[in-house]
């Protein structure tokens, strides 16, 4: 992945995990991945176009999306409801959206789709011919892997 | 924790005003056996509770393809046991005794597993107070700190105690990487086999041994896999190595060695543009291209000067081209400074200068340099999207992975390539000569992949 494009994500990523759920998050040493991942249980993703091409899926267990969801609704949800999930994908949208803003600023070029939420046991991730930069933050919340896959078009 | 309540309790009858009887206390309660040996001249001790038994063995079976601190394997009364060699594990020096003499063998024992662990020689059973065991020290160079219970002293011998549970812990995290990682692990374990079998002694075999054993370092500290891509070049060396070091001390025993052994191998200029003397030759070396659009792949750019140097001489050698590279790298600190990197007008060789333009920090290539590269934080052995590519530059790269991985880039690097594609790798490495041709000449090895 291009390397100008990794300060925006791992920033906005930041900041908005950090503002939303108002208090202080870890980031990870950031990594390569190119086989297939396991996913840990909920997943939000976001499809990129325009210069490049790929999607950028925010992963994190069951109980971690509950308890985000809840930090940021400012009430406890038990359940993954249609108000967990619809926060989840706002929180992803957001995320994206700022770090498209800031990419911007620096002369790239990327659309977004529309975030789609995926929830079960045993998912898997696998990308067809691009390696995958996962950003791991811990938040009090639990674990949540940003995991970029992009290329440039060719 | 026993050992704390018996000192605070000590301490309190200490406080009760019984201080007499306390010393005689301390002086008699031995609550700490341990058996001890001596390696190298030094005094060691296990924990007794360790120790099954002492015990003396020869011919011990070979084992293919271990680590070299493991010795075989041994049939304790029907009962198959690993036998581990301390001196080898701890890097200490040990006389090769013949395959026939007995080898002094202590058994340890931890939870379910039994070991046989080769000293030099077995001494006695100390008893001690546990209480009077200090801490180790990180003067005790000889053996890893991390390995070492503590320190007693008993009679005059000072005696290291080895946590015999990490050691193994270790070892068991060890052993499967030497086997299926090292790279000559294979070659290694079967010259190893050969000396056992043959009764080590002849010079030509311990130098080979020697050197199987230099290429594991090198592996173990710089993660250079010595492989037929530069064997030619190790053997060389390991030559110059021998009259360097005057045939003594030939084992690299720190980075320092092996970096001080790599020292000759690394291309001109590694690392930093290249020289005019260099540029010229590559230049030199390159042969017409009919393409409009010039695609390089430079996996293992690290900070970008190499490419950028390459983008100068490409747009030098084919002006009407348009230059594109892809210039990657798996260390993300390294590349990610690549691609506004600043420069002093006098740090620059002369050739570069009219691709120089002045900003506000110093000099930095022209836009037409710049966007003709891209810095990419890519791990070449995971997947990309790259084809037909005009050229492929890892000079120094390939040398740096496992052999396997060397085997399969090289071919991830024939299949991304056009007919008749360039390769440009290491001075001192070579690639197969029945799917490459070599256009360059010394110190340019320039490849072109046989159509």
């Amino acid at each position: 992945m291009r390397v100008e494009y990794i300060n925006p994500f791992v920033e906005s990523a930041f900041n908005v995990l950090k503002e939303v759920l108002n208090t202080d998050i870890k980031r990870g040493e950031l990594y390569l991945k190119s086989t297939t991942m396991p996913v840990l249980g909920v997943a939000a993703l976001v499809g990129l176009a325009g210069d490049v091409e790929g999607r950028v899926m925010f992963d994190m267990s069951k109980q971690t999306a509950l308890a985000v969801a809840s930090t940021m609704n400012g009430e406890q949800l038990t359940s993954l409801d249609e108000l967990a999930k619809a926060t989840i994908t706002e929180l992803a949208n957001m995320i994206t959206a700022q770090a498209v803003t800031k990419l911007h600023e620096l002369g790239f070029r990327f659309d977004l789709t529309p975030p789609a939420l995926f929830t079960g046991d045993n998912m898997e991730v696998s990308d067809h011919e691009v390696e995958a930069l996962i950003v791991p933050m811990e938040t009090p919340q639990g674990k949540i892997e940003i995991n970029v896959a992009i290329r440039e078009r060719a | 924790m026993q050992t704390n309540e018996q000192k605070l309790q000590q301490d309190v009858t200490a406080e009760n005003g019984r201080q007499e009887l306390v010393r005689t206390e301390k002086a008699i309660t031995v609550d700490f056996k341990m058996v001890t040996f001596s390696l190298a001249g030094k005094d060691y001790g296990v924990d007794i509770m360790n120790v099954k038994e002492i015990a003396k063995a020869s011919k011990f079976t070979y084992v293919p393809n271990a680590a070299p601190f493991l010795r075989g394997v041994y049939n304790l009364r029907g009962e198959i046991i690993p036998v581990i060699d301390f001196r080898i594990f701890f890097h200490l020096p040990a006389e090769r005794k013949s395959e026939d003499a007995q080898e002094n063998l202590l058994i340890v024992r931890l939870e379910d597993h039994v070991y046989g662990v080769i000293v030099d020689s077995i001494d006695k059973v100390v008893g001690i107070q546990s209480s009077t065991i200090q801490p180790p020290h990180p003067i005790f160079g000889d053996i890893n700190i991390k390995y070492i219970h503590g320190v007693v002293e008993n009679q005059g011998r000072l005696y290291i105690i080895l946590d015999v549970n990490r050691i193994f812990e270790q070892k068991e995290e060890e052993k499967p990487r030497l086997i299926s990682e090292t790279p000559s692990g294979n070659f290694f374990a079967a010259q190893t086999a050969i000396l056992e079998k043959e009764q080590p002694g002849s010079s030509a075999k311990a130098s080979a041994s020697e050197l199987e054993f230099i290429k594991e370092t090198l592996f173990a500290l710089k993660h250079f896999a010595a492989s037929p891509l530069n064997e030619g070049w190790v053997e060389t060396r390991f030559g110059e190595w021998k009259k360097l070091r005057n045939n003594k001390e030939l084992q690299l025993k720190n980075v320092e060695d092996a970096d001080e052994f790599l020292g000759n191998f690394y291309s001109p200029c590694n690392g930093r543009l290249w020289d005019e003397d260099y540029a010229e030759k590559v230049l030199a070396a390159l042969p017409d291209l009919t393409s409009k659009t010039i695609t390089v792949w430079n996996p293992g750019c690290g900070k970008g000067y190499e490419s950028y140097s390459l983008a100068c001489i490409l747009k030098k050698r084919y002006k009407d081209a348009r230059i594109k590279i892809w210039a990657s790298d798996n260390d993300l600190l390294a590349v990610s400074s690549a691609p506004n990197m600043v420069f002093d007008l006098e740090s620059v060789p002369t050739i570069y200068h009219e691709y120089l333009v002045k900003g506000r920090y110093g000099y930095s290539f022209n836009p037409e340099i710049k966007d003709a590269i891209l810095f990419e934080y890519h791990d070449m052995k995971n997947v990309n999207p790259f084809t037909d590519l005009d050229m492929i530059m890892a000079r120094d790269v390939l040398s740096f992975l496992d052999p396997n991985e060397q085997i399969k880039v090289l071919n991830d690097f024939a299949e991304k390539l056009k007919a008749r594609g360039l390769l440009l790798v290491g001075q001192h490495e070579v690639v197969p000569e029945d799917e490459w041709t070599r256009l360059g000449t010394e110190p340019v090895s320039l490849y072109m992949l046989n159509s």
